[in-house]
């Protein structure tokens, strides 16, 4: 036999419509996949950042009580605009307290520099040293 | 005394040989020169031309010489080609080679290698319609992925009283790529097409090299699962050299692996080309076909680039799709001299082997595709 004849007695159409179909749709999945590998390798790679940014987004429940005033100028602030800042602060510890504490409680309320501010409070005696470790608040 | 002098002369080859083996002889001493002087596809030919020598030469039958006669050592070694283990060979030893990178940076140019496999669908329908027979007709149609181990492996498979026409036709056109396809490239394509340039391809990752040989695997071989023996070994060697923590087994299949095993195919292919076998008009029009077949895929590849080039904002150099058969590097080579040719700092190379390796992709899912037809 020969001709269209034997094509079409053969499913010859058939077979070249499917096979080049599936060939071309295989090849098709395969670019689409390839082409994905990298996106999802980058994801991948990101995926620490992300959870490290999303822990740190969350609120840490242990700040919650300490709710007070929270300035993010970069400057450091003069006595008098220090003293407002930390009063409420010094309102939460228990008199005498250590200057760790105060510091800690400072870090909690993202307070910038309270190394230099506590230091400056203390030179303007507005900390007072009790002599075994503590301080108090003079005003 | 006479008459053990006549005995002998009448078993000499000289005595039994006939005008076909003149004809294979000489085919075979072509195969060499191509090969030798004109250093078209050396590794290829010159195995070939040699066997085509070697089973050429006249023999009284029935002594187990012959490469069909059981027992013989050529049958032997052409075991390997009967049962597709050299194909599958020479697939590791493939992918130990390939670097996916540009095709991994540029995953739409596999469109190409799938417009490419066209070529084997439109010269299935040509073998039927010239009287083959449906076995023999998907065989020949294999032929249109220029892919030469493929070739072998379907015809194995599904015709293999076929395999020698076949494979050397199959090895013949991917051996004149230098001379198929330039005219078929420039016919289909205006200078101003010729002249686009490819973007620089992004880096690629190791992670993506080795994720790529597990998700082609899987991917394919759930598609077309008889396509395992090729496409399993392929993305093998892939894994090896990319993994980097088995080097020696890499650089084996890249070496001694697939030399061995083209060394083997090469010369008992060639020896499967005994005159009285290949000698044949089915031989004829397989050669035909196969030139049919190779013509279609390069002018599909290119056509399918022209109409992508329809729908993308950045065109693509259309030559690209010629690259979309398996010939690996020979017609991504082609491309980039055509490239060159009308311009000389455009350099298609990397985007032409992108389109190749798809292409290797594309006829082993073809040769799968074709043998789950008939199974």
């Amino acid at each position: 036999m020969y001709g269209f004849e034997n094509i079409t007695a053969n499913n010859g159409w058939a077979m070249a419509f499917v096979g080049a179909t599936i060939v071309f749709l295989g090849l098709v999945v395969l670019s689409f996949v390839i082409a994905q590998i990298h996106k999802i390798l980058n994801l991948w790679d990101k995926k620490d950042d992300w959870a490290a940014r999303r822990k740190g987004a969350q609120p840490d429940p242990k700040a919650q009580p300490h709710a007070g005033p929270v300035y993010r100028e970069r400057r450091l602030p003069n006595v008098d605009e220090l003293v407002i800042i930390y009063r409420p602060l010094i309102e939460r510890l228990t008199q005498p307290f250590e200057l760790v504490q105060l510091y800690e409680l400072s870090n909690q309320m993202e307070l910038p520099h309270p190394n230099l501010s506590i230091n400056r409070l203390r030179e303007a005696n507005i900390l007072l040293a009790q002599g075994d470790g503590k301080f108090t608040w003079n005003r | 005394m006479l008459d053990l002098l006549y005995q002998f002369l009448s078993n000499t080859g000289y005595f039994l040989a006939d005008y076909r083996h003149v004809i294979m002889l000489i085919v075979g001493c072509v195969f060499l020169y191509l090969g030798t002087a004109k250093k078209f596809e050396p590794l290829l030919l010159v195995p070939i031309g040699f066997g085509i020598l070697v089973g050429n030469i006249p023999f009284f039958k029935g002594f187990g010489l012959g490469i069909y006669e059981p027992n013989s050592v050529l049958h032997y070694l052409y075991f390997g080609v009967t049962t597709g283990v050299y194909p599958s060979i020479v697939f590791l030893g493939l992918g130990a080679m390939t670097d996916f990178s540009s095709l991994l940076a540029q995953p739409k140019l596999m469109l190409l290698g799938a417009a490419a496999q066209m070529g084997i669908y439109f010269t299935l329908l040509g073998a039927l319609f010239m009287g083959f027979l449906p076995k023999e007709a998907a065989a020949i149609a294999i032929i249109g992925g220029a892919d030469g181990p493929t070739s072998i492996f379907l015809t194995a498979k599904l015709a293999p009283h076929l395999i020698g026409p076949i494979a050397i036709a199959a090895y013949s056109y991917m051996a004149l790529i230098p001379v198929i396809q330039p005219p078929i490239m420039k016919l289909l394509t205006t200078k101003q097409e010729r002249l686009i340039r490819m973007p620089e391809p992004r880096e690629v990752s190791r992670k993506e090299k080795i994720i790529f040989p597990i998700a082609g695997v899987l991917l394919c071989c759930f598609l077309a699962p008889t396509a395992l023996p090729l496409l399993g070994m392929l993305f093998l060697g892939n894994f090896l050299k990319e993994c980097g923590v088995v080097d020696r087994l890499a650089k084996t299949a890249q070496s001694a692996i697939i030399d061995t095993a083209t060394i083997f195919l090469g010369f008992t292919v060639g020896c499967s080309t005994q005159a009285d076998v290949f000698l044949t008009p089915k031989s004829l029009g397989i050669f035909f076909l196969g030139s049919i077949a190779f013509s279609i895929a390069t002018g599909s590849g290119v056509i399918f680039a022209k109409i992508m080039n329809l729908f993308l904002k950045k065109k693509m150099n259309p030559l690209l799709g010629a690259a979309g058969v398996s010939a690996v590097p020979g017609s991504a080579r082609e491309v980039h001299l055509m490239g060159l040719k009308e311009d000389p700092n455009n350099f298609l190379l990397m985007h032409g082997m992108a389109c190749n390796s798809s292409g290797v992709i594309g006829s082993a899912i073809c040769a799968g595709i074709l043998w789950s037809f008939f199974i």
